[in-house]
């Protein structure tokens, strides 16, 4: 850290309680799920929306959640999808995010929102096309089948285009002067500068397609095949008006673990990784 | 390249599934009340497969019952039509129309559908049928009913659980305390649970919703129905006896079990789990009548999509037939709080054994001799949400009247009817 | 969008950029372009379903949702829900990242608590929203009770369900945007602060002079992103409040879904999400060509 002047750091401890008292109005449902998901009596109580914990804890919710989930063969087909989503994608955007935004050809801004359509596609009526489409190519209740439409992804090409363009050229004609190929310059060059960007999207596309619900819902028939989305809403949700909330949250808990652990760990390489790309 | 070809082929391993003698055919079924259920569900499957050879179920969890008719249709439009779903019981009459699914003789062989039918309550029978065929078979049935706190009523002198309409005014304003400390009566009020509520309530008030002989006609704007509108908004309104606004039903079992609520309607799909965890004294009544005694059914039956073989049309009606016999819909009616819309699953010794044990089991069973279907006309959704939005308004609104409500959703509904009254009864040249 | 260096592509076959596109283009136009196709020819028929063959009516089903009150009132709130969610999820995006710039242990960890909202299932997130928002029972309520409100029906009052849906948005949203422009406020060079700040420019003034310029692309990329998605997110409505009450929170996406899945109309349903996709594409083009136009890429 740098050593600050006295005049700043009132100012900046000032600013620090204030962002404590924000952070903490933002965490309460979160604050409230995890007492909740200890509570004795999940489904209903007057003092239910308490933030303080008036009764002993009990493991009930996460017996129940881990006795009626199949847990491991959810986590690993939802880890399977979101690497096989991601891996395809971060070469695809690359290449085309490097196209749109260092080399100029005919057509360009046309194609460009041409990918832009991709992002505000509205899903519900592409459901049907879509499935024919993998039923077609034989992926219908396959894990591929999920993955398959968002290989291209507008979002990841839109970001990687938006990180090269924040690049200062004078790097890569270095490198060109040296005699690196295109090649050269978007592997060595470009691509170790964009770990920010690359990071985000990664961020981004498996927080997605963790937590994505109705394509998975969709495409996958075979149990063996299930995601935890799926999974979660098969024990957690009730049709005919029964909500055990206690329950729900344990679930939801359970699902986001892995990205709590994962991005409280990405997080420092995220922050990290400015740091040493040396963008300034 | 090497990552990408490295996910593939663990996928791939993926696709490739067993090789089986067995015709392998996709059942599809939704969440009811709650996840233990679908757990349940995947179980019986089980048995199922292991207790013959020639066919293969494989259970396919939906969602909630929307979900499960995306899905089920999408499935089918895109060319792989599940041979048995798990639906909504009034959605069988449109998706018969629109010819999505097949009438059960295509699949039954040799079965006596009619004296087969003749097992169920007569109150399930409409609904599985249409034009004349069998559509559906009943599988897991409901009404709506009356779950009241006990020992809010002792503690409000009220000694038995109201009869009609003016008893339930009654106990509802003596059973609430000031300030929204605790509402007399709570009714869910979302989609779904509102028409069918407004329709319990208009068959209680001595009418008919809908015509359950044409499906191209509605009565929204008669005064059986106006009067149901009415009841329900003076409750909120007039007698301040329930919460103004709309309350959905996670909310209505939320707010009983911390003691909020005094009296609610729910279906009876959820008596299981309000038995497991109410931590009071409850019991269950009839819906209080104006007219008459009478409800709608609501739950799921079996229906099975065009487009399947012949062999696969086979193994459905042998998973189907083993599904809703007597035996199995009555353990999952135990199981669920469901009750069988089988007749027979009641002449069973462990039958008889658990309806002695839980009386409240058996007033779901008893009011189904004053019950009726459920509404289901062509667009069913849509002419449903035409009352539904102005139920919502009534119960938001205190301006607005019931007679302008009733005409705004006859109107409405009527559009959305509109066609198929052209292209049947308007047909003449 | 048009500065490409002279030096780098004069010389290069005008073939590569295409073949640069080609992976992406190939997925985009099997699971993108094929089916907008048929679902622009179906906006131009009668089609109940997928399934039917229908007639072709022309605009016919254009006309039909712009006379239509329900379609009008969606288009309505989702203007609404667009305007209540975007501006605050950016704002509040922000000044987070403003405030937790520095990285101290301290701010990694208020950084990570924002993100965590986005980090929840939007299936677990609306069934623990609607337990928030009960009324009396809820979080809020009961917390506001302390503070001697009394109870609000905050999902099923017409007037405050859309608000209420936006607060959850917000919520889930900001700690996301927040990330985008931490990544951008890493490229504000310091000097150019250092030197606003000898001239004698105030705080305000530096983050309105210096730093929203510079951030430029990243404000233009957020806007966008976050338009489409007070569009195309709909799970929320579809589990919390199926629309209501009385069509309070019917957005153009949840409109769509009813009409292809639940009223067989599939007709209008594709003819609104025409209308929907050529309103999105028209205000992306414009938030990018505003923003992208003051901003110098080159340093």
């Amino acid at each position: 850290m740098k050593p600050e002047r006295s005049g700043y750091l009132s100012l900046g401890a000032l600013l620090a309680a204030i962002m404590c008292a924000v952070v903490f109005l933002w965490s309460t449902p979160f604050l409230w799920m995890i007492v909740a998901s200890f509570r004795p009596d999940g489904f209903g109580g007057l003092g239910m929306a308490s933030l303080f914990p008036d009764f002993v804890p009990t493991l009930k919710s996460y017996h129940y959640a881990v006795e009626d989930g199949d847990w491991p063969l959810w986590f690993m087909n939802s880890a399977i999808l979101v690497t096989g989503t991601l891996a395809v994608q971060l070469v695809t955007i690359s290449l085309a995010g490097y196209a749109f935004a260092r080399i100029r050809f005919p057509g360009k801004d046309a194609l460009f929102y041409l990918f832009l359509l991709q992002l505000m596609l509205a899903p519900p009526v592409l459901i049907v096309p879509n499935l024919t489409t993998l039923v077609h190519l034989g992926l219908y209740d396959t894990l591929l089948g999920v993955m398959a439409p968002y290989w291209g992804s507008a979002f990841g090409t839109f970001l990687m285009r938006q990180t090269f363009r924040t690049i200062p050229k004078d790097f890569e004609e270095a490198a060109i002067i040296d005699g690196a190929s295109w090649w050269q310059v978007l592997r060595h060059v470009l691509l170790p500068l964009s770990i920010p960007g690359l990071t985000a999207f990664s961020i981004v596309s498996v927080v997605y397609h963790w937590n994505e619900f109705l394509w998975p819902l969709m495409v996958i028939n075979d149990p063996d095949k299930m995601v935890l989305t799926v999974g979660l809403v098969s024990f957690a949700q009730g049709a005919e008006g029964a909500s055990d909330w206690g329950l729900i949250a344990a679930g939801t808990l359970f699902i986001m673990a892995p990205l709590f652990i994962a991005f409280t760990a990405f997080q420092r390489q995220f922050v990290n990784s400015f740091m040493s790309s040396g963008v300034k | 390249m090497f990552f990408r070809s490295a996910v593939g082929a663990l996928c791939a391993g993926l696709i490739a599934s067993s090789a089986v003698a067995a015709e392998r055919i996709e059942f599809m079924f939704p969440a009811p009340v709650q996840g233990k259920l679908s757990r349940e569900m995947q179980k019986l499957v089980k048995e199922f497969n292991s207790s013959q050879s020639d066919v293969e179920v494989v259970g396919v969890f939906t969602g909630s019952y929307d979900e499960t008719k995306v899905k089920s249709q999408a499935a089918a439009e895109a060319g792989k039509p599940p041979a048995v779903v798990l639906m909504s019981a009034n959605f069988a009459t449109e998706l018969a129309m629109n010819d999505l699914i097949v009438p059960m003789e295509q699949l039954a062989g040799d079965t006596d559908l009619g004296a087969m039918m003749e097992e169920f309550w007569p109150a399930v029978r409409p609904n599985a049928h249409f034009a004349g065929k069998v559509y559906s078979i009943p599988f897991q049935n409901s009404t709506p009913i009356l779950y009241y706190n006990k020992e809010h009523f002792a503690e409000a002198g009220i000694s038995k659980a109201p009869e009609t309409w003016a008893e339930w005014v009654d106990a509802a304003k003596k059973l609430t305390k000031a300030d929204g400390e605790r509402w007399g009566i709570m009714m869910p009020s979302n989609y779904d649970y509102n028409g069918w509520l407004v329709q319990a309530l208009t068959m209680a008030n001595g009418g008919q919703f809908y015509n359950n002989v044409y499906p191209g006609e509605i009565f929204y704007d008669h005064a059986s129905t106006q009067g149901a509108l009415k009841f329900w908004r003076d409750f909120a309104h007039q007698h301040k006896a329930m919460p103004t606004g709309v309350t959905n039903s996670k909310q209505v079992s939320t707010a009983f079990f911390s003691g909020k609520a005094s009296m609610i309607v729910l279906s009876t799909g959820a008596l299981t789990f309000v038995r497991e965890n109410a931590k009071f004294d409850y019991d269950v009544a009839f819906m209080p009548r104006n007219i008459r005694n009478s409800v709608p059914i609501g739950g799921a039956s079996l229906v099975s999509f065009k487009g399947t073989t012949n062999t696969q049309k086979k193994a459905a009606w042998s998973f189907i037939s083993w599904l809703t016999s007597a035996e199995k819909i009555g353990h999952w009616s135990r199981f669920t709080g469901y009750f069988a819309p089988r007749k027979t699953a009641y002449d069973l010794p462990e039958m008889k054994k658990f309806v002695s044990e839980h009386p409240d089991a058996l007033r779901a069973v008893e009011q189904l001799a004053y019950a009726g279907p459920w509404i289901a006309t062509y667009n069913t959704v849509a002419v449903r949400k035409a009352v539904e939005d102005e139920m919502q308004a009534l119960l938001s609104d205190p301006e607005l009247t019931f007679r302008e409500a009733a005409a705004r959703a006859q109107e409405n509904a009527d559009k959305v009817l509109a066609p198929y009254a052209e292209q049947t009864a308007l047909s003449l040249q | 969008m048009d500065t490409p260096s002279k030096t780098i592509t004069r010389h290069r076959i005008p073939l590569r950029p295409y073949l640069l596109l080609l992976p992406a283009f190939l997925c985009l136009a099997a699971f993108t372009y094929w089916p907008m196709l048929q679902v622009f020819l179906a906006s131009l028929t009668d089609k109940k379903r997928a399934g039917d063959a229908g007639d072709f009516i022309g605009i016919g089903n254009y006309r039909t949702i712009f006379t239509e009150a329900d379609f009008l009132g969606a288009l309505a709130n989702n203007a609404l829900y667009a305007a209540g969610t975007v501006i605050p999820s950016v704002v509040f995006g922000f000044l987070f990242a403003l405030a937790l710039r520095e990285t101290t242990n301290l701010s990694a960890i208020l950084r990570s608590a924002l993100f965590f909202p986005t980090l929840v299932p939007l299936v677990g997130a609306a069934a623990i929203f609607i337990f928030v928002f009960m009324p009396d029972i809820g979080l809020l309520d009961y917390y506001l009770a302390k503070l001697g409100l009394s109870a609000t029906n905050w999902l099923g009052d017409p007037d405050l369900a859309l608000i209420s849906l936006m607060a959850l948005t917000t919520w889930k949203n900001a700690g996301y945007y927040m990330l985008f422009f931490l990544a951008g406020l890493q490229g504000v060079p310091q000097d150019a602060e250092e030197a606003a700040k000898i001239e004698g420019a105030n705080w305000l003034q530096r983050v309105y002079f210096v730093i929203v310029p510079m951030l430029g692309p990243t404000f233009a990329f957020v806007v966008v992103i976050a338009l489409i998605s007070a569009v195309s997110q709909v799970d929320h409505v579809i589990v919390m409040t199926e629309g209501g009450p009385n069509n309070a929170t019917n957005l153009l996406l949840y409109y769509i879904y009813q009409q292809a899945h639940e009223f067989y109309d599939l007709g209008k349903a594709t003819a609104a999400t025409v209308v929907t996709l050529i309103l999105l594409l028209t205000l992306s083009f414009l938030s990018l060509r505003t923003m992208e136009r003051k901003v110098h890429y080159e340093t």
